[in-house]
């Protein structure tokens, strides 16, 4: 017996599992209300808007955003589109450059600034009462603006996220991913709007009410997760994060291991990072229910990591030690193999893993009930999904060794 | 929408009954090991009568007339000692994951003594019936005092599968400090641990399969022996 383990399989077990069945209570009782959002009505005042559209070497899908722009059903007269050329290298900005006119403007920087500066420097232009940000290789639907504007009618609404999904899942990781984003970046996060506890606006596609902006300053241009880090600052401001889930956007995922290391590394340093950089809020919490989700939340992350780091050990240490002992038999691996279950020798942390595994079918399933996706519902994506939540875990951690040694995740 | 600040409440009291039903399956598992051993230990009782009925009856009516029937009956103990032993051993490492369960101690003990009995009893027997069955003596300690010993238990285990009839094994626990087994202890010169005793001859520190099966080869022909 290890105390130590035992505590920690306890503690994991207890924090992820209040964690579910709170998600799953709100998700319960909000079930029918979760696409409802609020409308124009037929004499309200449209308010004119900005789309920021930071881009850097994004000639393979540039064309394919504008077009969805210039479809979306909104005044023209009352929103305009500032593309930011991030010094690209590739015809970016001759791409651009075809679609530009009345409400379509083009900001061509010959040198790279980073994704924060491009889209502060096409916040400071933008004549718009809202500012919406989004990246140059998602597309939007034609009622984006209609489903997500009317929520600023609260004037206590500083921002408003959608719904994103996954455009093209082509290959298995892919279609995993699609399944990750339609919990992660669209029901979770829509669950989170209504304990106030949004965590992060998506890159892919966030509107801000320009005067929160102003008030407390542009995007960080130091974070490499600007979009993570914008929300805290949105909470102290006490405003805040609406999400809307009848409209979303589609962007592209990565589609190999690599390219998913990387993105996770960037946004598992960042939002490590960005946690350090507003430490006070685990000290003097004046964010409501933010203030206890943030700290929460890493704690679940932190236990579940030692958790994680402690059985793989557990796993590995065994594997070898039975390798020693069969080394011993000449390796004759049949004859201390029992195939006799016997239910009586199964110790109570077969118990505490299996109702983790079944609380997260549960909620997985349930949610994928509730959303209304086109997703196929086949066990191998719901593997897929697992074996990815502990490849997550590695990502973790490479992101902790990272953020300790002080090294310099890039974009 | 609104969330009910209620709604925290109902979760923590849904999450406290979750862990209290793992906790009341587990207790409930608990006893039924706890059951299943005691019946192994009766069953164990009730053949250790049965031994001592028919070497009573050997003794008193002589020859081998109950010699068979005693084989038979210390053939089929040996191999259900062997397997109690590490039954209760599963058993043990099931429950002990987050407590100590005085319950094992004490079976184990029990077993012990059991073993020491039907390992005199057999040694007075076996030249009388002229039984041909090698008996290794396995003592061992825990794995804090010896990291040697499971891997030990390991190899007779796959060696008791392989030749089960050809040998009569017995495991002592040292740790458990019965006056019994460290006076066998003490008889065999058990320095070290792991250690096994054959046929009388003690051989302390991990051997190995092949090592164990050129030891038992010595004494008499096995079946793995080349």
């Amino acid at each position: 017996m290890n105390i130590y383990y035992a505590i920690l399989v306890h503690v994991v077990w207890f924090l992820s599992t209040y964690f579910v069945v709170v998600f799953m209570l709100a998700l319960f009782y909000n079930r029918k209300k979760l696409y409802d959002s609020p409308e124009f009505r037929k004499n309200d005042k449209l308010p004119k808007i900005s789309i920021i559209v930071p881009a850097y070497n994004e000639e393979e899908s540039i064309a394919d955003c504008i077009k969805s722009l210039k479809l979306i059903d909104y005044p023209k007269s009352l929103f305009e589109v500032i593309i930011v050329n991030d010094g690209s290298i590739d015809r970016t900005a001759d791409i651009v450059r075809e679609h530009t006119g009345k409400n379509i403007i083009l900001v061509d920087n010959s040198k790279n600034k980073g994704k924060a500066k491009s889209l502060n420097q096409g916040i400071s232009l933008a004549k718009g009462s809202y500012i919406a940000c989004m990246d140059a290789d998602t597309i939007v639907p034609s009622d984006i603006l209609r489903k997500t504007l009317p929520y600023f009618k609260d004037e206590k609404v500083g921002s408003v996220t959608v719904s994103v999904e996954v455009r093209s899942a082509k290959n298995f990781l892919q279609r995993i991913i699609r399944l990750e984003y339609i919990l992660g970046l669209s029901l979770f996060l829509k669950i989170f709007s209504l304990f106030n506890c949004v965590h992060v606006t998506p890159g892919p596609f966030s509107v801000y009410r320009k005067r929160l902006l102003d008030k407390i300053g542009y995007f960080d241009p130091e974070n490499i997760t600007e979009d993570l880090e914008i929300a805290y600052r949105i909470h102290k401001s006490g405003y805040k994060i609406a999400n809307c889930m009848s409209t979303a956007v589609h962007t592209v995922t990565p589609h190999d291991m690599k390219g998913l290391y990387r993105q996770r590394r960037r946004w598992y340093s960042g939002a490590l990072l960005t946690l350090w950089q507003h430490k006070d809020i685990l000290a003097k919490n004046k964010t409501g229910l933010f203030g206890y989700f943030i700290p929460f939340n890493y704690a679940l992350i932190a236990s579940g990591l030692g958790l994680f780091v402690f059985s793989t050990y557990l796993l590995f240490s065994n594997i070898f030690r039975n390798l020693s002992y069969y080394s011993l038999t000449n390796y004759n691996f049949f004859s201390n193999m029992t195939f006799d279950f016997d239910l009586l020798a199964v110790s109570m942390f077969l118990f505490f893993g299996l109702s983790g595994i079944l609380g997260m079918i549960l909620l997985v399933t349930y949610s994928l009930g509730i959303a209304r996706s086109s997703l196929e519902r086949k066990p191998s994506l719901y593997f897929g999904y697992f074996i990815l939540f502990f490849m997550y875990q590695a990502f973790w951690l490479a992101s902790f060794f990272i953020v300790l040694m002080r090294r310099k995740v890039r974009w | 929408m609104v969330i009910k600040k209620n709604i925290f409440v109902y979760a923590a009291v849904i999450t406290v009954l979750l862990l209290a039903s793992i906790y009341s399956l587990n207790f409930y598992l608990n006893s039924q090991r706890e059951n299943a051993v005691v019946g192994r230990m009766e069953e164990i009782l009730d053949e250790y009568q049965e031994i001592q009925a028919l070497s009573l009856m050997n003794d008193v009516f002589g020859g081998n007339i109950t010699c068979l029937s005693l084989e038979n009956t210390l053939s089929y103990m040996d191999k259900t000692l062997w397997d109690t032993g590490v039954k209760i051993d599963r058993y043990r490492e099931a429950t002990e994951q987050f407590s100590i369960d005085p319950f094992y101690q004490e079976q184990k003990r029990k077993f012990n003594r059991n073993e020491v009995v039907y390992f005199s009893m057999l040694k007075s027997m076996k030249e009388q019936c002229n039984f041909n069955q090698t008996v290794i003596l396995y003592f061992y300690k825990k794995k804090e005092d010896c990291p040697d010993c499971d891997a030990q238990a390991f190899v007779l285990t796959d060696l008791n599968k392989e030749i089960d009839p050809e040998i009569a094994l017995f495991s002592f626990d040292s740790n458990l400090d019965l006056a019994s087994v460290r006076t066998l202890g003490l008889f065999y010169n058990i320095t070290d641990f792991p250690c096994i005793v054959v046929e009388e001859d003690t051989y302390c520190g991990l051997k190995n399969k092949n090592q164990v099966a050129d030891i038992l080869c010595r004494y008499r022909e096995h079946s793995i022996c080349q």
